[in-house]
């Protein structure tokens, strides 16, 4: 099961032949006339829509118990009184001119905003953007989500009562569709709480853009560390430089086989860095478990180099510069 | 590249063409769009679940997070309810495990459009251990003593016996927040945060005098709290926010006092230590931030950060060692202060139809202002040490990133790009570290079913003369030692997504990742890593009824070091190997059509680490380390009126773990620590609940 470099190889002469294929195609192909939506409204705007939609399988309804379908508000879809340009136009404010939607059924004749819609993901999100760029949306555009081809809608539902990636318990589930890596690290022993519905993906991570490393809600991997973990933000008198650095250096942030989502259990964990004459420097093999040849090893059992440096995260003792006070 | 180099470049693909923006189709006449058919209400409506259940058998593994950490009932009590009124008055009022330790109310209210208050009560129990044991009296407290009989000169001469007590780990968190945001125009928001938060109870921590240890308890009785506010502008092309926010964290414990458990010869005034507990903080940042749409085709979007860390608890005394004459400390406090800045700057353009560039540089810059000075020091309150200076270290980040992507055809994407990260570090072995990493993409559909994606990056990372820091650690590190965070390094990398459409009701998605890292020029240290990982999704939508959905994930990680134990050229390697296998299922069934609804999800999980350390000797090898979790989760919902259903559901997990860390390590195994004599998690729990559901 690993990926090996023919595979590599194969795999990329097979996307070389599907854009040959693809391209040639392209060129050669009595190519039909595009889906299109057409540029004119309904008559009567939901009233015309819900003709059909109001028993749709899918339910539709719930939205009039959302934001977007508040009457009395003039930013809102439905607003009775619109005081922006795309308010009040009912459904089409979303969903874009329905008039040929309505006259023919076609499904490619309005903007689904489903992934099977004929518009593109960018199309289908800048109508939403219209109206939503603002704050947080700022850098949505070149985001890595955005670059991936996600609409809002892959995320987002407006049909039902509570969006479920806007709730805590139910966000993970949205994320995972695409992140099935992280969902395995999340069964892990060693979390964050978000298996158990404490905190979702979005307390850490800025789905709607951010230039920093994972997206993160903070600038810094750090300073988004620090929004719980306060008490390790120092400045400490004596500092561990990869925890002043960047918490990664040694902790997973999402899940980990060992204790406090550490990538390696000690020794090995800091004998990465840790080389010095002596203790650091000494191979601890299972000759010192419990019962091994060189009995029960205080370096490696237990919390191994943390049952003496315990202050791995800085410490503000004046005699605490090899972080055991 | 020079930062004035990038800006520049930055600013030549700004000054690029930009086209008009398209005319959006005409606004129709609304004035006749009554929406009659709209099913607005106004009022109260919602959902409240009220019941009980039982968790069989307690554990702290088990309910770690989630509350469920008792054996015996619980109530249950969830709720969302909301409000709609005339003139776009609105409540949103959502409630989970009110029976619980792990708890939530929020509630959301206001006037849409004009402004918004927020309230919202959490609670959180972390359960840590429930199997560890201690000698030491006060736990909790900031001073931990022992009985009679200590202390002694092993473990096995101490009266654990007679004095080992159980004693649960854990910690509560209890935030508090109100938020208020005002529009007082369409294009204004001003917003108000704040977030107080307490953390009471206990955690891990260790002291030690010379080679001798003791596992302790550090009481927590933190207080954090969180201000934003914030004023932000969105008008047709420009979107700014102009921000504050300032967090201040208190401990109540400044330090952790313990009577030594063992009796020193050498030091015969090393009786008691004392451990210095995180120091009260604050941090304060300004934030700026923009985005300007030049055209419909290019926008440039901008953030700036200035933050500022400051840490001023007073000192701890040098020792509780009355023998010691130690010199006075340069300071009573550290006046500690960092100031951040952080900035990015992004500009993206579509030059054609089908040719995208971006351009995004990104500074992260910590500038550790504390005052560097000479300390006197006492080696764990047994003997005088050489004095040391502080080193407050400082990073620098600037990195810029350059991509284009181009639609070939209308079936295929093609992407490219261009990173760089170049870090400065003060104090420290490397000064600077430059990263150059170069990456392709290919989304293609195949056919109509098929997607496929392929990525492929490689970086390169080379830094500057490594060199040992003066003043730095004493006795020095294995000049063959490259810390791996700032060891050169290549790196390789390549992603795979394929998602098919079997059926209208099928779907079935693939994905393989793998990475590779060599830290070729590094003879101590990390040398090699590796990460691969295989996953499918399948989704089904057997009839109109049944959903069935299914995954599986496979992951390795792997990586390679080596050592010197004779302070010379390696002489022994360690290798880590982590390998991951989730499987699960899901079903949902309309057992009843509108009137019973059934489902399941069963995972299971096999994690587990394999170690070995080869030092050319025959050397037994590591005991696996390793976790199995077997879940499933039944639940019903049946429908007993248009407003009422009885809703249950059935938990089941079963857990096994080992850790040859904490196997077979009794409080008073190894001769010169103290242990906890903590247990490997293994719990195997039945979890019920039944609650009515009313809607309203």
């Amino acid at each position: 099961m690993t990926i090996t470099k023919p595979l590599l190889a194969a795999l990329l002469c097979g996307f070389a032949l599907s854009v040959g294929l693809n391209t040639r195609g392209a060129a050669a192909a009595d190519a039909p006339a595009p889906p299109s939506q057409g540029t004119a409204y309904t008559d009567n705007g939901a009233d015309t829509c819900l003709m059909c939609h109001a028993a749709w399988p899918y339910p539709i309804l719930p939205i009039f118990k959302t934001k977007h379908g508040q009457r009395d508000d003039p930013r809102s879809p439905f607003a009775r009184s619109p005081g922006t340009p795309f308010a009040g136009l009912q459904c089409e404010t979303c969903h874009g001119p329905g008039a040929k939607h309505a006259g023919s059924g076609d499904k490619n004749a309005i903007n689904s905003h489903k992934p099977t819609s004929f518009l593109p993901p960018e199309e289908r999100s800048k109508v939403c953007l219209g109206c939503h760029e603002n704050n947080a949306r700022t850098g949505w555009h070149a985001s890595t989500h955005e670059n991936n081809g996600i609409a809002c809608t892959d995320c987002h539902r407006l049909h039902v009562e509570r969006d479920p990636v806007r709730a805590t318990a139910s966000q993970p589930q949205v994320c995972y569709k695409c992140h099935r890596k992280t969902r395995a690290e999340y069964n892990l022993p060693s979390v964050h709480p978000v298996r158990a519905g404490t905190i979702s993906c979005s307390d850490c991570h800025s789905p709607h853009g951010s230039t920093s490393d994972g997206m993160l809600v903070k600038p810094t991997v750090n300073q988004t560390c620090f929004t719980c973990h306060a008490e390790k933000r120092g400045p400490f008198l004596w500092e561990h430089a990869p925890a002043a650095e960047n918490c990664t250096i040694c902790h997973h942030p999402h899940g980990s086989v060992y204790h406090a989502r550490l990538k390696k259990n000690p020794p090995l964990l800091c004998q990465q860095c840790h080389t010095v004459s002596g203790h650091p420097a000494v191979a601890r093999t299972p000759a010192g478990l419990p019962g091994g040849s060189a009995g029960a090893s205080g370096f490696l059992l237990a919390g191994g180099c943390i049952n003496c440096h315990s202050q791995v995260h800085g410490s503000n003792h004046p005699s605490g510069v090899k972080l055991m006070r | 590249m020079k930062t004035s180099n990038q800006l520049l470049l930055l600013g030549m693909l700004s000054a690029l063409p930009v086209t008009v923006p398209v005319a959006d189709a005409a606004r129709p006449d609304t004035s006749k769009w009554e929406c009659k058919s709209c099913p607005v209400e106004q009022g109260w409506s919602g959902s409240v679940d009220v019941g009980a259940g039982n968790v069989s058998d307690k554990s702290a593994a088990f309910g770690e997070y989630n509350g469920l950490f008792r054996n015996g009932g619980f109530l249950v009590g969830d709720g969302a309810m909301q409000f709609r009124g005339p003139d776009a008055y609105y409540w949103n009022i959502y409630a989970s495990d009110l029976g619980l330790d792990t708890r939530k109310l929020n509630a959301e209210g206001g006037r849409q459009g004009r402004y918004k208050l927020l309230l919202g009560y959490e609670q959180f129990a972390h359960r840590i251990s429930d199997t560890s044991m201690t000698p030491f009296l006060g736990v909790g407290g900031a001073s931990l003593t022992l009985p009679p009989g200590f202390p002694g000169a092993t473990t096995a001469a101490m009266p654990l016996a007679a004095s080992l007590q159980r004693m649960e780990i854990n910690q509560d968190r209890k935030r508090s927040m109100i938020g208020a945001s005002w529009m007082p125009a369409n294009n204004w928001e001003y917003s108000f945060n704040y977030r107080h938060e307490t953390r009471d109870a206990t955690k891990r921590i260790a002291g030690s005098f010379f080679v001798y240890a003791a596992r302790l308890i550090e009481p927590v009785e933190y207080h954090t709290d969180q201000m934003d506010i914030a004023a932000s502008y969105t008008g047709g092309r420009l979107q700014a926010k102009l921000a504050y926010s300032v967090a201040r964290f208190r401990n109540d414990n400044d330090a952790l006092t313990w009577q030594n458990p063992f009796a020193v010869p050498a030091a015969p005034g090393a009786l008691s230590g004392q451990l210095a507990l995180a120091p009260d903080n604050q941090f304060h940042q300004v934030l700026a931030s923009a985005g300007y749409q030049f055209s419909e085709r290019t926008r440039v979007s901008a953030d700036i950060a200035w933050g500022r860390m400051t840490q001023n608890q007073a000192f701890p005394a040098s020792t509780l060692n009355a023998g010691l004459a130690v010199p006075a400390l340069p300071a009573s406090s550290l006046d500690g202060r960092a100031d951040t800045l952080d900035a990015n700057l992004k500009l993206t353009s579509a030059l054609t139809q089908r040719l995208r560039l971006s351009a995004i540089f990104v500074h992260n810059e910590r500038d550790n202002q504390t005052p560097r000075n000479s300390y006197p020091s006492v080696s764990t309150d047994m003997f005088l040490g050489i004095p040391r200076t502080n080193l407050p270290y400082s990073f620098t980040d600037d990195k810029l990133k350059l991509s284009a992507d181009y639609r070939l055809t209308a079936r295929t994407k093609l992407a490219a790009g261009y990173d760089q990260d170049r870090r400065k570090r003060t104090l420290q072995e490397v000064g600077t570290t430059d990263e150059d990493t170069v990456w392709g993409k290919i989304s293609t559909r195949f056919t109509d079913k098929v997607d496929m994606t392929l990525k492929l990056a490689h970086g390169e990372r080379k830094g500057s003369n490594y060199e040992p820091v003066p003043g730095g650690v004493r006795p020095p590190e294995n000049p063959l030692l490259r810390k791996y965070y700032m060891a050169n390094r290549d790196r390789d990398s390549a992603g795979l997504r394929i998602d098919f459409a079997a059926t209208d009701a099928i779907n079935v998605g693939f994905g393989a990742e793998s990475s590779k890292d060599d830290y070729s020029d590094s003879a101590i240290g990390l040398t090699s890593g590796r990460d691969r990982s295989l996953n499918a999704d399948v989704t089904w939508i057997v009839t109109e009824q049944t959903s069935l959905h299914l995954f599986a994930n496979r992951e390795e990680i792997k990586s390679t070091q080596r050592g010197s134990q004779a302070f010379s050229i390696p002489d022994w390697t360690g290798e880590n190997k982590d390998t991951i296998d989730t499987v699960g299922i899901g079903v949902k069934h309309a057992a009843i059509k509108d009137k019973l609804d059934i489902g399941a999800d069963y995972m299971v999980s096999r994690a587990k680490r394999d170690i070995k350390v080869e030092t050319g000797a025959a050397n037994p090898a590591f005991p696996t380390v390793s976790a199995s979790v077997d879940s499933l989760k039944l639940y019903a919902d049946y429908r007993l009126k248009d407003n009422v259903s009885l809703v249950g559901s059935y938990w089941y997990e079963d857990f096994d773990s080992s850790n040859w860390m904490l196997e077979g390590v009794a409080a008073g195994t190894i001769p010169n620590v103290l242990t906890f004599g903590e247990q490997t998690p293994r719990y195997r729990v039945n979890v019920v609940r039944f609650a009515v559901r009313y809607r309203f």
